[in-house]
Protein backbone atom coordinates (compact mmCIF):
# COMPACT_ATOMS: atom_id res chain seq x y z
CA UNK A 1 0.00 0.00 0.00
CA UNK A 2 2.72 2.23 0.90
CA UNK A 3 4.58 1.70 -1.98
CA UNK A 4 1.55 2.27 -4.11
CA UNK A 5 1.27 5.46 -2.46
CA UNK A 6 4.57 6.41 -3.31
CA UNK A 7 4.25 4.93 -6.94
CA UNK A 8 1.23 7.11 -7.83
CA UNK A 9 2.88 10.09 -6.17
CA UNK A 10 6.18 9.91 -8.44
CA UNK A 11 3.84 9.33 -11.38
CA UNK A 12 1.42 12.38 -10.92
CA UNK A 13 4.34 14.62 -10.15
CA UNK A 14 6.10 13.59 -13.33
CA UNK A 15 2.88 13.90 -15.59
CA UNK A 16 1.61 16.97 -14.12
CA UNK A 17 2.28 20.10 -16.29
CA UNK A 18 4.72 21.85 -14.05
CA UNK A 19 3.39 25.22 -12.68
CA UNK A 20 5.65 28.30 -13.97
CA UNK A 21 6.21 29.93 -10.84
CA UNK A 22 5.03 33.20 -12.61
CA UNK A 23 2.46 32.25 -14.56
CA UNK A 24 -0.29 34.91 -15.56
CA UNK A 25 -3.12 31.49 -15.89
CA UNK A 26 -2.90 30.39 -12.49
CA UNK A 27 -1.90 33.44 -10.24
CA UNK A 28 0.77 32.33 -8.65
CA UNK A 29 3.54 34.63 -7.80
CA UNK A 30 7.08 34.62 -5.53
CA UNK A 31 7.21 37.95 -5.01
CA UNK A 32 4.99 40.88 -4.93
CA UNK A 33 6.82 42.83 -7.71
CA UNK A 34 6.03 40.06 -9.80
CA UNK A 35 2.43 41.72 -9.78
CA UNK A 36 3.41 44.99 -11.75
CA UNK A 37 1.74 45.06 -14.86
CA UNK A 38 2.70 44.90 -18.32
CA UNK A 39 1.52 44.34 -21.84
CA UNK A 40 1.49 40.42 -21.03
CA UNK A 41 -0.48 41.10 -17.57
CA UNK A 42 -2.29 44.64 -17.73
CA UNK A 43 -4.56 45.99 -14.90
CA UNK A 44 -8.43 45.67 -16.73
CA UNK A 45 -10.64 47.91 -18.60
CA UNK A 46 -14.12 47.53 -17.45
CA UNK A 47 -17.22 49.12 -19.35
CA UNK A 48 -19.51 52.00 -17.67
CA UNK A 49 -22.24 50.18 -18.78
CA UNK A 50 -24.81 51.93 -16.93
CA UNK A 51 -23.60 55.47 -16.05
CA UNK A 52 -22.30 55.51 -19.68
CA UNK A 53 -25.00 53.12 -21.56
CA UNK A 54 -25.13 54.81 -24.73
CA UNK A 55 -21.04 55.09 -25.30
CA UNK A 56 -18.18 53.04 -25.33
CA UNK A 57 -16.15 54.30 -21.99
CA UNK A 58 -13.86 52.10 -20.35
CA UNK A 59 -12.18 52.72 -16.85
CA UNK A 60 -8.70 51.31 -16.58
CA UNK A 61 -8.64 50.02 -12.86
CA UNK A 62 -5.21 51.03 -11.66
CA UNK A 63 -5.90 50.26 -8.15
CA UNK A 64 -5.57 46.37 -8.97
CA UNK A 65 -1.70 47.07 -8.84
CA UNK A 66 -0.01 45.04 -5.84
CA UNK A 67 -0.05 48.67 -3.94
CA UNK A 68 -2.79 50.35 -5.03
CA UNK A 69 -2.48 52.85 -7.74
CA UNK A 70 -1.52 53.68 -10.86
CA UNK A 71 1.81 54.81 -9.06
CA UNK A 72 3.28 51.62 -8.93
CA UNK A 73 4.43 51.71 -12.30
CA UNK A 74 6.37 55.20 -11.77
CA UNK A 75 8.17 53.53 -8.75
CA UNK A 76 8.83 50.62 -9.83
CA UNK A 77 10.58 52.56 -13.02
CA UNK A 78 12.24 55.18 -10.89
CA UNK A 79 13.46 52.53 -7.95
CA UNK A 80 14.67 50.53 -10.66
CA UNK A 81 16.84 53.46 -12.08
CA UNK A 82 18.39 54.52 -8.99
CA UNK A 83 19.45 51.19 -7.11
CA UNK A 84 22.72 51.27 -8.62
CA UNK A 85 23.29 54.88 -6.52
CA UNK A 86 21.48 53.62 -3.42
CA UNK A 87 24.30 52.02 -1.07
CA UNK A 88 23.81 53.80 1.67
CA UNK A 89 21.53 56.43 1.23
CA UNK A 90 17.66 57.13 2.12
CA UNK A 91 15.00 57.96 -0.58
CA UNK A 92 13.20 61.01 -0.46
CA UNK A 93 10.29 61.86 -2.19
CA UNK A 94 7.43 64.70 -2.62
CA UNK A 95 4.21 62.87 -2.59
CA UNK A 96 0.33 63.07 -2.18
CA UNK A 97 0.38 59.37 -0.91
CA UNK A 98 0.37 56.65 -3.73
CA UNK A 99 3.26 56.98 -5.29
CA UNK A 100 5.43 57.16 -1.83
CA UNK A 101 2.77 53.70 -0.61
CA UNK A 102 4.55 52.60 -3.58
CA UNK A 103 8.19 53.00 -3.18
CA UNK A 104 8.28 52.54 0.23
CA UNK A 105 7.03 48.95 -0.49
CA UNK A 106 9.03 48.36 -3.35
CA UNK A 107 12.40 49.81 -1.38
CA UNK A 108 11.29 48.31 1.58
CA UNK A 109 12.11 44.84 -0.51
CA UNK A 110 15.54 46.34 -0.69
CA UNK A 111 16.41 47.34 2.84
CA UNK A 112 15.98 51.05 1.52
CA UNK A 113 14.65 53.53 4.15
CA UNK A 114 12.48 56.18 2.62
CA UNK A 115 11.17 59.38 3.68
CA UNK A 116 8.21 60.71 2.34
CA UNK A 117 7.31 64.99 2.54
CA UNK A 118 3.45 65.10 2.30
CA UNK A 119 0.63 67.75 2.06
CA UNK A 120 -0.95 68.05 5.23
CA UNK A 121 -4.15 67.63 4.14
CA UNK A 122 -3.76 64.12 2.68
CA UNK A 123 -6.06 61.88 3.80
CA UNK A 124 -4.91 60.45 6.90
CA UNK A 125 -5.48 56.84 5.86
CA UNK A 126 -2.51 57.18 3.42
CA UNK A 127 -0.55 58.78 6.37
CA UNK A 128 -0.73 56.02 8.56
CA UNK A 129 -0.54 53.60 5.71
CA UNK A 130 2.69 54.99 5.29
CA UNK A 131 3.90 54.47 8.61
CA UNK A 132 2.35 50.84 8.48
CA UNK A 133 5.34 50.74 6.07
CA UNK A 134 8.04 52.09 8.23
CA UNK A 135 8.76 55.21 6.05
CA UNK A 136 9.97 58.41 7.68
CA UNK A 137 6.60 60.89 6.96
CA UNK A 138 7.03 64.60 6.55
CA UNK A 139 3.92 66.46 6.63
CA UNK A 140 3.89 70.11 5.19
CA UNK A 141 1.76 72.61 4.27
CA UNK A 142 1.01 73.37 0.57
CA UNK A 143 1.90 77.04 1.56
CA UNK A 144 4.92 76.40 3.53
CA UNK A 145 7.40 78.42 1.94
CA UNK A 146 5.12 81.37 2.34
CA UNK A 147 6.80 84.06 -0.34
CA UNK A 148 7.41 81.31 -2.71
CA UNK A 149 4.42 80.45 -5.31
CA UNK A 150 3.50 78.29 -6.56
CA UNK A 151 2.47 76.91 -3.51
CA UNK A 152 4.03 72.95 -3.52
CA UNK A 153 5.22 73.11 0.08
CA UNK A 154 6.29 69.18 0.17
CA UNK A 155 7.97 69.47 -3.21
CA UNK A 156 10.26 72.66 -2.20
CA UNK A 157 10.74 70.62 1.09
CA UNK A 158 11.80 67.16 -0.28
CA UNK A 159 14.45 69.28 -2.69
CA UNK A 160 15.58 71.46 0.15
CA UNK A 161 16.28 68.05 1.83
CA UNK A 162 18.19 66.82 -0.97
CA UNK A 163 19.68 70.03 -1.89
CA UNK A 164 21.09 70.96 1.63
CA UNK A 165 23.75 70.25 3.89
CA UNK A 166 23.66 66.17 4.02
CA UNK A 167 21.90 66.04 1.39
CA UNK A 168 24.23 63.82 -0.30
CA UNK A 169 22.96 60.70 1.77
CA UNK A 170 19.13 60.96 -0.06
CA UNK A 171 18.49 60.24 -3.67
CA UNK A 172 15.02 62.13 -4.21
CA UNK A 173 13.52 60.41 -6.76
CA UNK A 174 11.70 63.70 -8.19
CA UNK A 175 8.74 62.14 -9.87
CA UNK A 176 7.60 65.63 -11.22
CA UNK A 177 10.99 65.39 -13.47
CA UNK A 178 11.97 62.31 -13.14
CA UNK A 179 11.81 61.06 -16.83
CA UNK A 180 11.33 57.31 -15.77
CA UNK A 181 8.34 58.37 -14.90
CA UNK A 182 7.10 58.75 -18.54
CA UNK A 183 9.00 55.71 -19.45
CA UNK A 184 6.61 53.14 -17.27
CA UNK A 185 3.41 54.73 -18.76
CA UNK A 186 5.08 54.72 -22.34
CA UNK A 187 6.04 51.06 -21.97
CA UNK A 188 3.33 49.52 -19.99
CA UNK A 189 -0.02 51.47 -19.71
CA UNK A 190 0.28 52.62 -23.67
CA UNK A 191 0.44 49.53 -24.85
CA UNK A 192 -1.68 47.94 -22.51
CA UNK A 193 -4.71 50.09 -23.63
CA UNK A 194 -3.93 49.43 -27.28
CA UNK A 195 -3.59 45.99 -27.17
CA UNK A 196 -6.92 46.31 -24.69
CA UNK A 197 -8.78 47.42 -27.50
CA UNK A 198 -7.09 46.24 -30.20
CA UNK A 199 -6.57 49.32 -31.67
CA UNK A 200 -9.97 50.87 -31.51
CA UNK A 201 -9.31 53.77 -28.53
CA UNK A 202 -10.14 56.74 -29.94
CA UNK A 203 -10.01 58.92 -27.41
CA UNK A 204 -7.96 58.37 -23.74
CA UNK A 205 -8.60 60.37 -20.23
CA UNK A 206 -5.95 60.59 -17.46
CA UNK A 207 -5.91 63.76 -14.93
CA UNK A 208 -3.17 66.45 -14.69
CA UNK A 209 -0.83 65.32 -11.76
CA UNK A 210 2.69 64.99 -12.30
CA UNK A 211 1.52 64.20 -15.72
CA UNK A 212 3.82 61.14 -16.46
CA UNK A 213 0.62 58.89 -17.37
CA UNK A 214 -1.03 61.62 -19.84
CA UNK A 215 2.53 62.29 -21.48
CA UNK A 216 3.84 58.51 -21.41
CA UNK A 217 0.37 57.10 -23.18
CA UNK A 218 -0.40 60.26 -24.86
CA UNK A 219 2.53 59.94 -26.52
CA UNK A 220 2.21 56.06 -27.25
CA UNK A 221 -0.98 56.45 -28.99
CA UNK A 222 -0.26 59.15 -31.07
CA UNK A 223 2.63 57.28 -32.41
CA UNK A 224 0.38 54.30 -32.78
CA UNK A 225 -2.52 56.73 -34.73
CA UNK A 226 -2.16 60.60 -34.06
CA UNK A 227 -5.86 61.03 -34.56
CA UNK A 228 -6.18 59.61 -31.12
CA UNK A 229 -7.80 62.33 -28.50
CA UNK A 230 -5.85 63.03 -25.29
CA UNK A 231 -7.76 64.42 -23.00
CA UNK A 232 -6.17 66.02 -19.49
CA UNK A 233 -8.52 66.42 -16.65
CA UNK A 234 -7.77 69.51 -14.29
CA UNK A 235 -8.85 70.49 -10.88
CA UNK A 236 -10.21 73.85 -9.50
CA UNK A 237 -7.89 75.47 -7.52
CA UNK A 238 -8.37 74.93 -4.08
CA UNK A 239 -9.51 71.04 -4.92
CA UNK A 240 -9.86 68.19 -2.69
CA UNK A 241 -8.77 66.08 -5.40
CA UNK A 242 -5.85 64.24 -4.26
CA UNK A 243 -2.83 63.32 -6.59
CA UNK A 244 -4.43 65.90 -9.11
CA UNK A 245 -3.07 69.70 -9.73
CA UNK A 246 -4.47 72.50 -10.96
CA UNK A 247 -1.61 74.75 -12.49
CA UNK A 248 -3.56 78.07 -11.62
CA UNK A 249 -1.53 76.93 -7.85
CA UNK A 250 1.06 74.27 -8.78
CA UNK A 251 4.10 74.30 -11.34
CA UNK A 252 3.74 72.82 -14.23
CA UNK A 253 5.88 69.47 -14.14
CA UNK A 254 8.68 69.17 -16.29
CA UNK A 255 7.47 66.01 -17.74
CA UNK A 256 4.55 67.46 -18.91
CA UNK A 257 4.48 66.73 -22.74
CA UNK A 258 1.82 69.35 -24.12
CA UNK A 259 1.99 68.69 -27.56
CA UNK A 260 0.08 64.98 -26.99
CA UNK A 261 -2.51 67.20 -25.45
CA UNK A 262 -5.75 67.99 -27.35
CA UNK A 263 -8.01 68.89 -24.70
CA UNK A 264 -7.89 70.27 -21.06
CA UNK A 265 -11.45 69.87 -19.26
CA UNK A 266 -12.12 71.36 -15.89
CA UNK A 267 -14.18 69.74 -13.25
CA UNK A 268 -14.99 71.65 -10.18
CA UNK A 269 -14.65 69.04 -6.72
CA UNK A 270 -18.97 68.92 -6.37
CA UNK A 271 -18.80 67.05 -10.09
CA UNK A 272 -15.81 64.91 -9.12
CA UNK A 273 -17.59 63.70 -5.63
CA UNK A 274 -20.97 63.32 -7.12
CA UNK A 275 -19.49 60.99 -10.06
CA UNK A 276 -17.43 59.09 -7.59
CA UNK A 277 -20.83 58.34 -5.94
CA UNK A 278 -22.20 57.51 -8.66
CA UNK A 279 -19.78 55.01 -9.59
CA UNK A 280 -19.99 53.23 -6.42
CA UNK A 281 -23.68 52.97 -6.38
CA UNK A 282 -24.47 52.34 -10.04
CA UNK A 283 -21.02 50.81 -11.47
CA UNK A 284 -20.18 48.96 -8.23
CA UNK A 285 -16.73 50.24 -8.61
CA UNK A 286 -15.09 51.54 -5.39
CA UNK A 287 -12.78 54.13 -6.94
CA UNK A 288 -10.94 57.20 -5.48
CA UNK A 289 -12.30 61.20 -6.43
CA UNK A 290 -9.73 61.35 -8.90
CA UNK A 291 -11.44 58.85 -11.23
CA UNK A 292 -14.45 60.58 -10.19
CA UNK A 293 -13.40 63.71 -12.19
CA UNK A 294 -11.65 61.73 -15.26
CA UNK A 295 -14.84 59.89 -15.33
CA UNK A 296 -17.18 63.42 -15.49
CA UNK A 297 -14.56 64.67 -17.93
CA UNK A 298 -15.00 61.77 -20.48
CA UNK A 299 -18.81 62.19 -19.80
CA UNK A 300 -18.51 65.63 -20.76
CA UNK A 301 -16.65 65.05 -24.07
CA UNK A 302 -19.00 65.15 -27.53
CA UNK A 303 -18.54 61.48 -28.04
CA UNK A 304 -15.47 60.32 -29.38
CA UNK A 305 -15.81 56.74 -29.73
CA UNK A 306 -14.35 53.95 -27.99
CA UNK A 307 -12.64 56.07 -25.00
CA UNK A 308 -10.08 54.41 -22.02
CA UNK A 309 -10.39 56.68 -18.83
CA UNK A 310 -7.61 55.74 -16.34
CA UNK A 311 -9.03 55.28 -12.70
CA UNK A 312 -5.91 56.43 -10.79
CA UNK A 313 -6.72 54.60 -7.28
CA UNK A 314 -9.28 53.04 -5.26
CA UNK A 315 -11.63 54.64 -2.66
CA UNK A 316 -10.62 53.02 0.70
CA UNK A 317 -7.59 55.40 1.00
CA UNK A 318 -10.39 58.16 1.05
CA UNK A 319 -12.81 57.47 3.71
CA UNK A 320 -12.30 60.23 5.73
CA UNK A 321 -13.00 62.40 2.68
CA UNK A 322 -15.95 60.61 1.51
CA UNK A 323 -17.48 60.90 5.06
CA UNK A 324 -16.98 64.68 4.81
CA UNK A 325 -18.46 65.03 1.40
CA UNK A 326 -21.42 62.70 2.85
CA UNK A 327 -22.40 64.44 5.85
CA UNK A 328 -21.79 68.08 4.08
CA UNK A 329 -24.52 66.16 1.14
CA UNK A 330 -26.84 65.06 4.12
CA UNK A 331 -26.46 68.81 5.21
CA UNK A 332 -27.61 70.35 2.20
CA UNK A 333 -30.48 67.90 2.05
CA UNK A 334 -31.87 68.92 5.37
CA UNK A 335 -31.30 71.99 5.00
CA UNK A 336 -33.48 72.21 1.64
CA UNK A 337 -35.72 70.34 3.76
CA UNK A 338 -36.24 73.01 6.35
CA UNK A 339 -36.15 76.01 3.70
CA UNK A 340 -37.85 74.50 0.21
CA UNK A 341 -37.43 76.44 -2.56
CA UNK A 342 -40.15 77.79 -3.77
CA UNK B 1 26.30 93.69 8.19
CA UNK B 2 23.43 94.66 10.06
CA UNK B 3 20.46 96.22 8.50
CA UNK B 4 19.28 99.50 10.56
CA UNK B 5 15.98 97.83 11.84
CA UNK B 6 14.57 99.06 14.81
CA UNK B 7 14.49 95.23 16.21
CA UNK B 8 18.24 94.95 15.72
CA UNK B 9 18.95 96.91 18.54
CA UNK B 10 17.00 94.51 20.87
CA UNK B 11 19.12 91.39 20.50
CA UNK B 12 22.31 92.03 23.16
CA UNK B 13 19.16 92.09 25.34
CA UNK B 14 17.10 89.06 24.27
CA UNK B 15 17.55 85.53 26.20
CA UNK B 16 16.52 82.55 24.29
CA UNK B 17 14.87 79.07 25.40
CA UNK B 18 16.14 77.27 22.27
CA UNK B 19 18.48 77.82 19.13
CA UNK B 20 18.26 75.79 15.95
CA UNK B 21 20.76 76.47 13.85
CA UNK B 22 20.33 76.00 10.21
CA UNK B 23 23.05 76.95 8.75
CA UNK B 24 23.57 75.19 5.04
CA UNK B 25 19.64 74.59 4.42
CA UNK B 26 17.98 75.52 1.33
CA UNK B 27 14.51 77.45 2.22
CA UNK B 28 11.96 75.95 3.20
CA UNK B 29 14.03 73.39 5.72
CA UNK B 30 14.64 76.53 8.37
CA UNK B 31 11.03 76.76 7.90
CA UNK B 32 10.03 73.35 8.22
CA UNK B 33 12.55 73.11 10.99
CA UNK B 34 11.35 76.13 12.59
CA UNK B 35 7.89 75.38 12.84
CA UNK B 36 8.42 71.88 14.71
CA UNK B 37 10.20 73.35 16.95
CA UNK B 38 7.70 76.19 17.42
CA UNK B 39 4.98 73.73 17.94
CA UNK B 40 7.21 71.96 20.92
CA UNK B 41 7.63 75.35 22.41
CA UNK B 42 5.42 76.48 25.18
CA UNK B 43 3.85 79.54 24.65
CA UNK B 44 5.90 83.02 25.54
CA UNK B 45 9.26 81.06 25.14
CA UNK B 46 11.70 82.52 22.39
CA UNK B 47 13.45 80.11 19.63
CA UNK B 48 16.71 81.82 18.24
CA UNK B 49 17.12 80.28 14.71
CA UNK B 50 20.38 80.77 12.67
CA UNK B 51 20.05 80.64 9.15
CA UNK B 52 22.23 80.99 6.03
CA UNK B 53 19.48 80.67 3.15
CA UNK B 54 18.54 84.54 2.39
CA UNK B 55 15.41 83.44 1.22
CA UNK B 56 14.25 83.02 5.26
CA UNK B 57 14.79 86.79 5.48
CA UNK B 58 11.48 87.08 3.83
CA UNK B 59 9.57 83.00 5.03
CA UNK B 60 10.60 83.73 8.40
CA UNK B 61 8.73 86.62 9.10
CA UNK B 62 5.74 85.37 6.83
CA UNK B 63 5.87 82.23 9.12
CA UNK B 64 5.81 84.22 12.53
CA UNK B 65 2.66 86.33 10.89
CA UNK B 66 1.13 82.95 9.65
CA UNK B 67 1.43 81.17 13.11
CA UNK B 68 0.58 84.29 15.12
CA UNK B 69 4.20 84.19 16.65
CA UNK B 70 6.07 87.34 17.39
CA UNK B 71 9.13 88.01 15.09
CA UNK B 72 11.13 90.38 18.20
CA UNK B 73 14.46 90.71 16.33
CA UNK B 74 16.29 89.96 12.98
CA UNK B 75 19.74 90.34 12.17
CA UNK B 76 21.11 90.29 8.40
CA UNK B 77 24.95 89.46 8.72
CA UNK B 78 25.12 89.00 5.00
CA UNK B 79 26.16 85.43 5.02
CA UNK B 80 24.18 84.32 8.02
CA UNK B 81 20.38 85.43 9.64
CA UNK B 82 19.43 85.53 13.25
CA UNK B 83 15.87 85.64 14.55
CA UNK B 84 13.97 85.68 17.61
CA UNK B 85 10.95 84.48 17.84
CA UNK B 86 8.50 84.08 20.52
CA UNK B 87 5.79 81.62 20.62
CA UNK B 88 2.25 83.02 21.28
CA UNK B 89 0.79 83.06 24.04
Amino acid sequence: MRVFSFLEHTMTTLFEPPILKTDPQVRRFEDVRQLLPDVEQPTPIVRLGRLAAARELYLKLEWLNPFGSIKDRTAAYMLSELLPEMEGRRLIEASSGNTALALAALANLEDIPVTVTIPDGAPIEKRVLLRMLGAEVLETPDDLCPVDLPADGAIALARAIAGSRGGEAYAWTDQYSNRANVRAHYETTGPEVWRQTQGQVRAFVAGFGTCGTISGVGRFLKEQDPSIRIVAVEPNPGHRLPGLKSFAEAKQPEILDQSVIDQVVRIDDETAYSTTLSLFRQEGLMVGPSTGAIVAASLALDDPGLTVAISPDSGFKYASYFAQFLDDQQQRKDEDARHPHP
Amino acid sequence: MTNNNERTKMPDTLTHDESLDTSGFLCPLPVYQAGQVLIRLAPGQVLRLVTTDRGSLQDIPALARQRGDELLAVEDHGATQLFWIRKNA
